[in-house]
């Protein structure tokens, strides 16, 4: 029962066909034809391939799906019956299936890719380095775990917006801050940066997507701790 | 046999206003129940909680046997209609077919059969519409969804006078066929007067009329006629208002009269009229504002 | 249609009663549901069903399981013999207090009688 509430809101989004459907693919086309014409204009190197960075267009994207999908699809949903933790988890539910999706389709981009020779320009586009190499189950592991954790974070932040408005969310965007730096100031005590190096650079795609899961998860339990007590 | 819907010592305080105050209240459905009230009297507040959109500051709400606050096996079988009403960027259709999904008990045919009445054109984006068809979306989904307690907040806000007779056929024709616990919060008390078995009257967070709706209707008359025959007829019973122009007068005399008092009526050329439903409430809430104006309404 | 000052549903009896005492729901005929009596009158099927009630327990209305509600054997004679007997106290007593207030005597007001029976186009029963 629960489960087809929480595939009822999934649906629900999805009505946002510009949203989830057209928007992602727009940007991306975006992305790439941006880069392109930065390609085609600059002159080439000696590299194999060149990287570009028109592929983080869908994860800027995707953070803001993930807080516009708490805006005004959440009161019509409570109207109907939702419980806020249902919709929360439904949200959740899309985020998963989204970030499936479209991390599949980069998977494909990738292999087209390198079918065509980096679209006869040697562009790496779709093969970003060091994270979304490897084979192709890794890539889409990684580029969905990623993409679901944006999606999340955009979540709690709208869910933050919502409640606490833009104070609120100013606080919130600086207590991020805070912590990030009270994190940098207590490595440089500890001086740990070497070992925190070391650690980044031995560590595998796999063992990198496994601490972004770990990061989402977080952030899903922050989304949760705040929705708890919403008013529409 | 539990209530659907029970609520004691219900109180909300918002900073430093209180708009509920221990407000007790035990509906027992099927039944139409009509919430009467100003502006800001809580009735909104009421059944913001009722539907687990806010919580109360302190009291009990169960609705349909348990806690409402999100629990899902109860909203299920709950519906709000607000004026107010959030929804996301899509078509009126869209809007219909999620709640199609949510609502165990939705009626399709009867969706579009209201859709047509109201004319909502299904394909327009409801950022789109008038403030008129969006509350038509409302009652679409309000009445279409069938829930068992139906939830509907002054929601004929923009509606004609046509299309508010619309609402009120079609709840009581799906009523009749469909029954379930309707609670209406209203302004308009005369045009849903036949709707509501039950009477609910809120004044500044408080219930001050809790009857049913026989009972309120016609339980005081106004009197006309030569202010010296009123006088006589009226003589030392009580009287809510008075007004004289000239030598005519006119009082408002609470209480039920009987055949002796409408035959004397008669006989000394008085124009005898019981008050309506509204005009009821507008003497309750009035007596009720002004020994409650007294005091201070600040949370504890 | 419904004025405020008796109940509805007692409102939404009478009026039932007075089709019968009419003779336009005569005795075997299916009354009106409550459902079609709510929707004619705009009113709470619950109101309507009362007011069926009432006519119900006087007798002049019964219930056929699964079929409706009829008129009973007899209704229309009981409801003309009670309204017999309230037609003194409610029509002939006033007439004549308001005869007297008005110092008309008992022969004069006798005649007013017979000439207002004689007019033409009065309904004979």
């Amino acid at each position: 029962m629960r489960l087809r509430t929480w595939a009822n809101v999934c649906r629900f989004h999805l009505l946002q066909r510009l949203n989830y459907y057209v928007l992602p693919l727009a940007v991306l086309a975006f992305g790439f034809v941006v880069d392109v014409v930065i390609l085609e204009l600059t002159p080439a190197g000696h590299t194999p391939d060149r990287a570009v960075g028109g592929l983080g267009s869908i994860y800027v994207l995707v953070f803001v799906l993930g807080v516009q999908s708490v805006a005004r699809s959440l009161p019509f949903a409570m109207a109907s019956g939702v419980s806020r933790r249902s919709y929360y988890l439904g949200t959740t539910l899309l985020a998963g299936a989204f970030a499936t999706a479209y991390g599949l389709l980069i998977v494909a981009g990738q292999a087209l890719e390198r079918a065509t020779g980096g679209w006869g320009m040697k562009m790496a586009f779709f093969r970003v380095p060091y994270i979304l190499e490897g084979p192709w189950y890794l890539t889409w592991l990684t580029s969905a775990v990623t993409l679901a954790l944006l999606f999340v974070f955009g979540t709690w932040f709208g869910l933050v917006y919502r409640r606490w408005r833009i104070v609120g969310t100013v606080t919130f965007t600086a207590a991020l801050v805070a912590g990030g730096a009270a994190a940098a100031v207590a490595t440089t005590w500890a001086q740990a940066w070497g070992s925190l190096g070391h650690f980044f650079t031995t560590l595998s795609a796999l063992g990198l997507t496994g601490l972004l899961a770990a990061v989402a998860a977080v952030l899903v339990a922050g989304g949760l701790a705040t929705v708890r007590r919403i008013t529409v | 046999m539990s209530a659907t819907i029970s609520v004691s010592g219900l109180s909300r305080c918002y900073r430093s206003h209180l708009a509920l105050d221990g407000v007790t209240l035990e509906v027992e459905g099927p039944v139409v129940v009509g919430l009467l009230g100003r502006n800001g009297a809580g009735k909104s507040t009421l059944m913001r909680i009722l539907a687990a959109q806010e919580r109360p500051s302190s009291g009990h709400v169960s609705v349909l046997g348990g806690p409402v606050w999100e629990n899902d096996e109860a909203l299920r079988r709950l519906v709000l209609v607000r004026e107010d009403q959030e929804y996301p960027d899509v078509k009126v259709r869209d809007a219909v077919r999620a709640a199609s999904w949510f609502h165990p008990n939705w009626s399709a045919g009867l969706a579009e059969a209201m859709i047509e009445d109201f004319e909502l054109p299904p394909g327009r984006a409801i950022k789109k519409l008038s403030r008129g068809m969006r509350s038509a979306l409302g009652i679409v989904v309000g009445i279409a969804s069938r829930a068992e307690v139906t939830l509907l907040d002054e929601p004929y806000a923009g509606l004609d006078p046509l299309a508010r007779r619309t609402f009120y056929e079609r709840l009581l024709a799906d009523y009749a066929e469909h029954p379930r616990t309707v609670l209406l919060s209203t302004h308009l008390i005369d045009e849903a007067a036949g709707l509501m078995e039950r009477v609910v009257l809120i004044d500044h967070g408080r219930v001050v009329l809790d009857a049913p709706a026989d009972d309120v209707r016609g339980g005081a008359t106004a009197v006309t006629g030569s202010a010296s025959s009123v006088d006589r007829f009226v003589a030392d019973r009580p009287v809510w208002e008075r007004r004289l122009l000239g030598a005519q007068q006119s009082v408002v005399m609470p209480g039920l009269l009987d055949e002796v008092d409408w035959a004397r009526a008669q006989q000394m050329h008085l124009d005898l009229k019981p008050l309506s439903l509204q005009e009821m409430v507008v003497y309750a809430a009035g007596g009720a504002w002004r020994s409650v104006r007294a005091k201070e309404e600040a949370c504890v | 249609m419904l004025d405020d000052g008796a109940p509805i549903f007692s409102q939404v009896a009478d009026r039932l009663a007075d089709e019968i005492a009419d003779g336009a729901l005569r005795e075997g005929d299916r009354a009106p549901s409550s459902n079609e009596l709510a929707s004619f009158y705009r009113i709470n099927p619950a109101t309507a069903a009362k007011g069926i009630n009432v006519l119900m327990v006087e007798g002049l209305l019964e219930k056929r399981r699964g079929v409706g509600m009829f008129v009973a054997q007899g209704a229309r004679a009981q409801l003309l013999a009670r309204r017999r007997r309230s037609f003194v106290e409610h029509y002939v007593e006033p007439m004549v207090g308001e005869a007297a207030r008005l110092g008309i005597g008992p022969e004069p007001l006798l005649e007013m009688v017979r000439s207002t029976l004689a007019l033409p186009g009065r309904v004979q029963v």
